[in-house]
């Protein structure tokens, strides 16, 4: 790799300075190209950041608006994964009140990035309501800012707990057909992960993920254990367990490559997932 | 196959003394406590609940005023000589027009640098993306310096609301281009770079603030069909349309191809033109509403 400045040309006396105007740049793979186009010829070798960290949503409609009897047993399963070693970082959906200010905000229809700008405040609630009900455990708060902080929180056994919002706010792209952000909690917990190298997003839900039909409706309905973001795309549905952008990103994550739905209500479910085991559905790139 | 359902009981509400006054909208029944909304306990992922939160048209809320973009690589990399008599430029423009203009800028070789070291490294996209505002961030300060003497002030991240400020005390502000990403920059459809750059950033400032149009200053003319540093027969677009742009977007651009995309699914930005701020006075004549350089406009936004 060149690291050497180099400029386009020097003066008579030896000075750095160019010529009328010129372009002035500084020598390197990508040197005069408009970066605009993904079809780069770059030799990539990646880096994990921090890939032992297991990053773990608390749903918001799914278990937050279930209140104590949904989430204190999660909590102690969390809190037993942190006491075995098990590097833990939470992030909290939005769930109810999210969707409240996203329904008055469609009506007032202002701008998708104006929406995901009002939906970071609702997840960052319900995370600072785990880190109340945590900070006897090391339950400790973070804002986007601090993310380079998680190797101090994680080496001195806390729990760090963030809003599973990603910080794109009033950058949020708008969708065709739809006001409402597409990232939102699940593609935060699916991008930190990314981020950091782990190779399992894990989503603590109020369902055992995938049914092959609706079991209630259908007694012959079987759990589906594993199954491919293509899979589930080509399946068509009108409705998705996680996020549709997360499902679109997956196939092509460098260390992400599998998203694990866990039935937080289920005692012990919580505690096998962060030892890694394979409960719940698990989709995969 | 279906999500496994969920046990759904009639609305029930709430009694008791402290939910008295809001008693009405919150609603029980199925273990969990929702606020009545249109959206409650639907899912975010379907798709009929999502076109129920859509229409036609999106707030606009700065209307009249035009995001002005200065190119890194092809102006601030340049030096004096590019950016003196740009500068001298829009200081004309603010004493002699009431233009409102909000100003971004971008990075130039230095986030190119940036970028090539940190694929060496083998670094994820997001801290890539999370790196290379601050190189865009020199020349803001550069350019600050510079217009400050003639009403220019730094405009921290999302403090829009600050805008009618600074526009009646006559200050013309200077916008972070690079999108608030960072860590979390989605994967690449392909490749190993960021596709949230500073082009795309200020284009979604002014889509989502609701502006009258982007004018991003760069060295060349236009937008071509081919890069006509290399191509001696590219060719100019002139006034086109976006879908028209979209059926043959060249492949070489001086604008990130996720701007096109994002502004494709947008519904208020009308307009936006690509002009050669080494020639003076084309800027000016943009800002102005005249087709210059080349018009990229939206015939579908209501801008």
């Amino acid at each position: 790799m060149a690291e050497r400045r180099t400029y386009a040309s020097a003066s008579d006396d030896g000075r750095a300075a160019a010529p009328k105007a010129e372009r002035r740049s500084i020598d390197s793979a990508l040197a005069g190209s408009p970066m605009t186009g993904g079809r780069d010829r770059l030799d990539y070798k990646p880096t994990a950041v921090m890939p032992d960290v297991k990053v773990v949503k608390i749903g918001g409609q799914s278990v937050l608006d279930r209140g104590r009897a949904a989430l204190f047993p999660i909590l102690d399963e969390i809190v037993a994964a942190r006491k075995l070693g098990i590097q833990v970082v939470l992030l909290a959906g939005g769930g109810t009140r999210a969707r409240h200010i996203y329904s008055i905000a469609s009506e007032l229809e202002v701008p998708t990035g104006v929406v995901a700008t009002l939906g970071k405040y609702i997840p960052m609630q319900n995370a600072r309501m785990l880190q109340m009900l945590l900070a006897k455990h090391g339950g400790l708060y973070m804002l986007p800012d601090d993310f380079e902080k998680l190797p101090l929180y994680l080496q001195m056994g806390c729990i760090p707990i963030m809003s599973g919002m990603p910080p794109f706010g009033y950058w949020e792209k708008r969708e065709e057909g739809s006001r409402i952000p597409p990232h939102r909690t699940d593609a935060g917990v699916f991008l930190s992960a990314e981020f950091l190298g782990s190779p399992r997003a894990i989503y603590i839900k109020d369902e055992d993920g995938l049914y092959t039909d609706d079991p209630k409706k259908n007694p012959s309905a079987t759990h589906i254990p594993r199954i491919s973001a293509k899979e589930l795309v080509e399946r068509g549905l009108p409705d998705v367990v996680v996020e549709r952008v997360v499902v679109e990103y997956l196939p092509r994550a460098q260390w992400c490559k599998e998203l694990q739905i866990v039935n937080g209500l289920k005692p012990g479910q919580v505690l096998a997932a962060l030892q890694g085991e394979d409960v719940g559905t698990i989709i995969h790139a | 196959m279906e999500r496994r359902g969920r046990k759904v009981a009639p609305f029930f509400f709430f009694g008791g003394t402290m939910a008295k006054h809001i008693m009405s909208s919150l609603v029980g029944g199925d273990g969990r406590t929702h606020i009545n909304s249109r959206l409650m306990r639907e899912s975010l992922q379907n798709r009929d609940v999502l076109s129920n939160t859509d229409s036609e048209r999106d707030l606009q809320i700065f209307p009249d005023v035009s995001l002005v973009s200065i190119g890194g690589q092809s102006i601030f990399d340049r030096g004096k000589d590019a950016i003196l008599p740009l500068v001298d430029e829009l200081v004309a423009i603010k004493r002699t027009s009431q233009h409102k203009i909000v100003i971004g800028v971008g990075g130039g070789t230095r986030v190119r640098h940036t970028i090539s070291i940190a694929v060496d490294l083998g670094l994820p996209v997001g801290g890539m993306a999370q790196l290379v505002g601050a190189m865009e961030e020199l020349n803001a300060i550069l350019l600050n310096t510079l217009l400050a003497p003639h009403g220019s002030m730094p405009m921290q991240r999302d403090h829009f609301w600050d805008l009618p400020l600074y526009f009646d005390a006559g200050i013309t502000p200077i916008a972070i281009s690079v999108p608030p990403y960072h860590f979390w920059e989605p994967p690449p459809e392909e490749g190993h770079l960021p596709m949230h750059g500073s082009d795309f950033g200020l284009f979604q400032l002014a889509e989502v603030l609701g502006m009258k149009q982007v004018i991003y200053v760069k060295d060349e003319d236009g937008l071509y069909d081919k890069d006509p540093k290399k191509h001696a027969d590219a060719k100019r677009f002139g006034k086109v349309t976006l879908a028209e742009l979209m059926a043959q977007l060249p492949e070489e651009n001086i604008l990130d191809r996720e701007l096109f995309h994002a502004w494709t699914a947008a519904k208020n930005l009308k307009r936006i033109v690509i002009v050669n701020g080494l020639e003076r006075g084309q800027l000016t004549r943009a800002l102005n509403g005249e087709d210059v350089g080349t018009v990229i406009v939206k015939e579908d936004a209501r801008g």
